[in-house]
């Protein structure tokens, strides 16, 4: 609490600074400095500095990128994800004078080039091939029926949709808004960047942000729809699958899935893609380059560039009625953005867990699977795996259900793929 | 550009379409993978069954081919418990100091003496 009293402090102070300066600068006017005078030469840097033109908005979102460091940091919340993108944050709301071609929304700029990779839909394709060089399907092989608990938590993503509209959101936007409930990052960043441009910045914070937060968000809607006697359920170990089965996996699987939504190539076509060349045995240096330096590289870029997409204000003419009106991050689209994400992920989970609860009803004794995995299904690799795993072990310290919960898991990530491909397919 | 949907003058109707079609694609899509993963060790281990089968000894569907990963982490860990057994018994038994070393150490040497008075 004395690290964020201190922090508040500071910035205070920066927007008290930004005051005086603003009144020595009404004095150098006022004095009628004349061109090349030291007060002039100051007016002229001042008005160069973030100082000038600072807002408390541009503060607000600062502090919330400082906030995304400090749970990166100080709780190991996903910090590969939130360091990238609270710097970006930062980056992205220091008040700039426009024209110079600095800001990401900036023709010509670099961040602007970077900033490109991510409207035209370039990155998340890169980063399912890295996740697919680098995750392991035999669970899912193994034991296939699990899958459908991927599917079932999909109901995040149609139960948003929903839920955006009534909220007034356009077609298109609620679409975008409701790849959150995926609870995939490069999912929601690729749908709306081909959805709602506009709202990439929100919504991938918002993924992002619940994503790290799964292990706030899960246990308790575990803790009220999972009971003691149904935690404590052992499943059956997963049976070994073949290096055969494990190079056919990600052949039939791309064929399967993208005959039926071909919308999802992009994303599906470079996650089995990147399996094959984890998989086959001949590509190692292709795969070791894709789930390693690649994949690190393109998360850097990602990050940065989506966290400085979110710049508090940002006027824009309207095309309809010609007036000036912020297009930032600092609107009521992005608070309800927010509200919809947290409502996504808990339906999501929820799905899950009761979908698993459905299925034990026609299962004999001895195959029944713990409901605790279904909650895995929401995607979220591998922190909601982990979840399942730590609740199962408070249950029974000797029930380990990791490898059960990656199956769910990784077919979340095909299912969020599939449901953004089929609401392109709607919409586009 | 076609659209299935009207996106400017959408009714309710066209929303719980979306819904409940994308949903049922979702399903549909994994549990063609389900079926056809359920079916991929019955193809892959059909020709080994055929030529079991004669012979009499029946096998029950996928699970008489594969071993439990846990029965082979138990197999591995044997295994490699077996061989460090075998790299004990190989040991010399030499348990003297072959070398005594006189290393050159200063602590008492004269030459770092406070008083080097001298003779």
């Amino acid at each position: 609490m004395r690290k964020f009293a201190t922090v508040f402090t500071i910035m205070g102070l920066l927007y008290v600074l930004s005051a005086f300066f603003g009144q020595a600068e009404l004095y150098a006017q006022t004095a009628g400095a004349s061109s090349g005078s030291l007060a002039n030469a100051l007016n002229v840097f001042w008005k160069h500095t973030g100082f000038s033109s600072v807002d408390y908005k541009y503060l607000l979102m600062i502090a919330v990128g400082l906030f995304f460091i400090y749970l990166a940091i100080r709780y190991n919340y996903e910090p590969l994800l939130l360091v990238p993108i609270g710097t970006g944050i930062i980056i992205g709301n220091i008040p700039l004078m426009e024209g110079f071609q600095i800001g990401i929304y900036e023709e010509g700029s670099v961040l602007n080039y970077l900033y490109f990779g991510v409207l035209k839909g370039v990155y998340p394709p890169l980063i399912f091939l890295g996740i697919g060089a680098m995750t392991d399907f035999s669970s899912m092989i193994s034991n296939p029926r699990l899958m459908l608990l991927g599917a079932a938590a999909q109901l995040g993503v149609f139960g948003t949709f929903i839920g955006a509209m009534a909220m007034g959101f356009e077609i298109r936007e609620a679409a975008a808004i409701s790849i959150i409930g995926g609870a995939d990052g490069p999912t929601a960043i690729f749908a709306s960047s081909k959805l709602a441009p506009h709202f990439i910045g929100s919504i991938a914070i918002a993924a992002y942000s619940y994503m790290a937060l799964v292990p706030v968000i899960q246990p308790p809607i575990m803790n009220l729809l999972v009971s003691k006697k149904e935690r404590l359920i052992k499943m059956k170990p997963p049976r070994a699958v073949s290096k055969l089965e494990k190079i056919l996996f990600p052949l039939i699987g791309l064929i399967l899935t993208l005959f039926i939504s071909p919308s999802a190539l992009p994303l599906l076509g470079m996650l089995f893609f990147g399996n094959l060349l984890k998989e086959s045995g001949v590509t190692n240096r292709l795969a070791e380059t894709a789930r390693t330096s690649l994949i690190d590289i393109i998360t850097i870029v990602l990050g940065l560039t989506v966290g400085a997409s979110t710049q508090a204000v940002r006027l824009l003419e309207d095309p309809v009625t010609g007036e000036m009106v912020n297009k930032g991050f600092l609107t009521s689209g992005s608070i309800k953005i927010f509200v919809l994400g947290a409502f996504s992920f808990a339906v999501a989970t929820a799905g899950g867990l009761l979908f698993a609860k459905i299925m034990n009803l026609f299962l004999k004794e001895g195959n029944k699977v713990n409901p605790l995995i279904g909650a895995a299904g929401v995607s979220a690799v591998p922190a909601s795996a982990r979840v399942a795993q730590q609740e199962g072990l408070k249950a029974d310290p000797s029930n380990h259900l990791l490898m059960h919960a990656m199956a769910p898991n990784v077919s979340g990530v095909i299912g969020s793929a599939v449901a953004a491909g089929i609401m392109m397919n709607f919409l586009l | 550009m076609t659209f299935l949907i009207n996106v400017e003058n959408w009714e309710w109707s066209d929303i719980f379409t979306i819904t409940l079609v994308g949903y049922s694609v979702v399903f549909l899509v994994l549990v063609l993978l389900i079926y056809v993963f359920k079916l991929m060790p019955v193809v892959l281990n059909y020709k080994k069954r055929k030529s079991v089968e004669p012979g009499g000894a029946k096998m029950k569907g996928t699970e008489a081919h594969y071993v439990a990963g846990e029965v082979n982490a138990a197999i591995a860990m044997s295994l490699i418990l077996y061989f460090n057994e075998q790299q004990h018994d190989d040991e010399s038994n030499v348990i003297t100091i072959k070398r005594v070393a006189r290393i050159y150490s200063p602590w008492s040497s004269k030459i770092y003496s406070v008083n080097n008075v001298l003779r």
